[in-house]
């Protein structure tokens, strides 16, 4: 058993890491890393740009914003992936590759779920602050910049870091329109070998808890060390302060 | 101060002409006309809901109006303007509200030099020796690199004092700066209001502490239900004021 976990991994390890290149398409690991990171990097601040237009007082903004999260969060990711899949070729005209569709589709949805927790941050910090800085003669957006947004970000990061994971999890789905990432990876490889599909599997479970967990690993670290230093240097306060963002975090 | 002001320097600091405001149908705030001269200190009173707040955060135009207008330093804060002209009229407006609203993700140094470096552009050490030196003034030279939430209500209202001169600016607007604290508190926020007042600056403080206005006012706005119902200094305001409300409202705050 354990043998046959060991002979894969020789034979196959390449195809696995990055997929057919350099004869064909980079793929594998490697791939699913870059759209995972492309996907958190860019949906970061589309999640910020989404809540402030949702925020906004001009209506122009609010409401295609709003119809945008409600129908990202209300349909199922297949569902998105494959209507972009059929619509972006068709708008643009071109033959868009999957892996850019898959980016794009993955931006818009944890964009979408982002964002409505950057919206709750800013909420719930209450007028107070807003006031405060406004009095104080920032505008608006350097009020955001400076007071509001540090603040909500970081009361986000439990939330933040449970979107990333997601994220990379949500990857897999692009084998769907044949993005050759890991799982597209390990399913030729279970197509070569056709009667060891429970090992095959199990090593692609195994890298992606491995993944989670540390991405999850170092947000909490990043995350206490905000924590840390928020508390000032006499920091009395701190185990009171960061116990319950650690719970939340530590149940993802 | 500014030097760049083209018009001729107001007599007064502040001056409000016919303001109305209204939340929906209910009037808050009706047909108000009061001034305050530069170096004035003036204490605004009255019951609960009767419109302090909303008079007072209409002043640097956190709450629009109506109809009328305010002018500060001659120039109405109400007029349709560009906002980086508001912000720049309100950034001379000190305010200090009730619940200190200090920034909780910033050092008390950095909550006092923070408004300086970004909206007015002065160089970080420079605001940050502005700073230190503020705090000193109100005696929290040794608190600059805590946070608020280690700080107590008073020391953190005192912080909010610091960040609004910070601005340097010629008038300071007080909304009740005492009424969230503990009483034991309560002195040490007063005695830095009577210190500015003191050395001239125009304040308006909206505020309950009739031991304070008695002390330090100039002149008392006695305000119920939206209108401004006297004005007088405070020795004839507290010994015979004249409309019956005024003296309900006195004698109520005696029992
Ligand atoms: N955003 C709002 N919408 C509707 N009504 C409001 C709003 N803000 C204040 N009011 C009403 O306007 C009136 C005046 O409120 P304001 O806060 O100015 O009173 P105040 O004199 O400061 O009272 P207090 O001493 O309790 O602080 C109150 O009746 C209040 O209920
Ligand atoms: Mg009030």
């Amino acid at each position: 058993m354990i043998q046959d976990f060991i002979t894969i991994i020789q034979d196959y390890w390449l195809l696995l890491l990055i997929g057919q290149y350099p004869n064909g398409p980079l793929g594998g690991l490697a791939n699913t890393l870059i759209l995972s990171a492309l996907a958190i990097a860019f949906a970061f601040p589309v999640s910020i740009l989404m809540a402030l237009a949702r925020l906004s007082k001009w209506w122009f903004l609010r409401w295609p914003m709003t119809a945008l999260v409600y129908v990202t969060r209300g349909v199922p990711l297949l569902m998105l992936i494959l209507w972009c899949y059929f619509v972006i070729p068709l708008w643009t005209g071109a033959d868009v590759p999957s892996f850019l569709i898959m980016l794009v589709t993955l931006v818009i949805y944890q964009g979408a779920f982002l964002s409505e927790v950057v919206r709750a941050g800013i909420v719930s910090l209450g007028q107070g602050q807003m006031d405060a800085a406004r009095a104080l003669g920032h505008g608006y957006m350097s009020a955001m910049r400076f007071v509001i947004l540090p603040q909500a970000l970081y009361n986000m990061i439990p939330s933040m870091i449970s979107t990333f994971v997601s994220t990379i999890k949500d990857t897999t789905l692009g084998y769907v329109i044949n993005v050759p990432d890991l799982t597209f990876a390990a399913s030729q490889v279970n197509n070569q070998l056709l009667t060891q599909p429970f090992q095959v599997f199990l090593i692609l479970a195994v890298v992606y808890y491995i993944l989670c967990w540390s991405l999850t690993f170092v947000a909490n670290s990043v995350e206490r060390r905000i924590a840390r230093r928020r508390a000032g240097p006499r920091n009395a306060r701190l185990p009171a302060e960061a116990a319950p963002l650690k719970t939340i975090t530590e149940q993802l | 101060m500014s030097t760049s002001v083209s018009e001729p320097q107001a007599a007064q600091a502040i001056r409000i002409a016919d303001v109305c405001k209204n939340y929906g149908d209910y009037q808050v705030l009706k047909n108000i006309n009061a001034e305050v001269a530069r170096g004035e200190v003036v204490v605004i009173c009255g019951p609960s809901g009767s419109g302090k707040s909303t008079l007072i955060r209409t002043v640097n135009r956190l709450e629009e109006i109506n109809s009328g207008g305010i002018s500060f330093e001659g120039q109405n804060i109400h007029a349709p303007m560009r906002g980086s002209e508001l912000n720049k009229l309100r950034s001379r407006i000190g305010f200090v509200f009730q619940s200190f609203n200090l920034f909780p993700h910033l050092s008390v140094v950095e909550n006092v030099s923070m408004s300086p470096i970004r909206v007015k552009g002065v160089a970080p050490d420079v605001a940050h020796d502005k700073a230190l030196k503020l705090l000193d003034r109100v005696g929290l030279a040794d608190k600059a690199n805590s946070y608020p939430g280690q700080l107590s209500g008073g020391q953190q209202q005192r912080v909010a004092i610091a960040r609004a001169l910070a601005m340097e600016p010629p008038v300071m607007l007080f909304d009740e700066p005492t009424s969230a604290l503990d009483p034991e508190m309560v002195g040490e926020v007063l005695s830095v209001m009577k210190s500015l007042a003191a050395e001239g600056m125009t304040m308006l403080c909206v505020t309950h502490e009739m031991g304070f206005a008695r002390d330090v006012a100039d002149r008392i706005w006695f305000i119920d239900a939206g209108e401004i119902l006297e004005t007088a200094p405070p020795e004839e305001f507290f010994k015979n004021p004249r409309h019956p409300r005024a003296q309900r409202f006195l004698a109520d705050l005696r029992h």
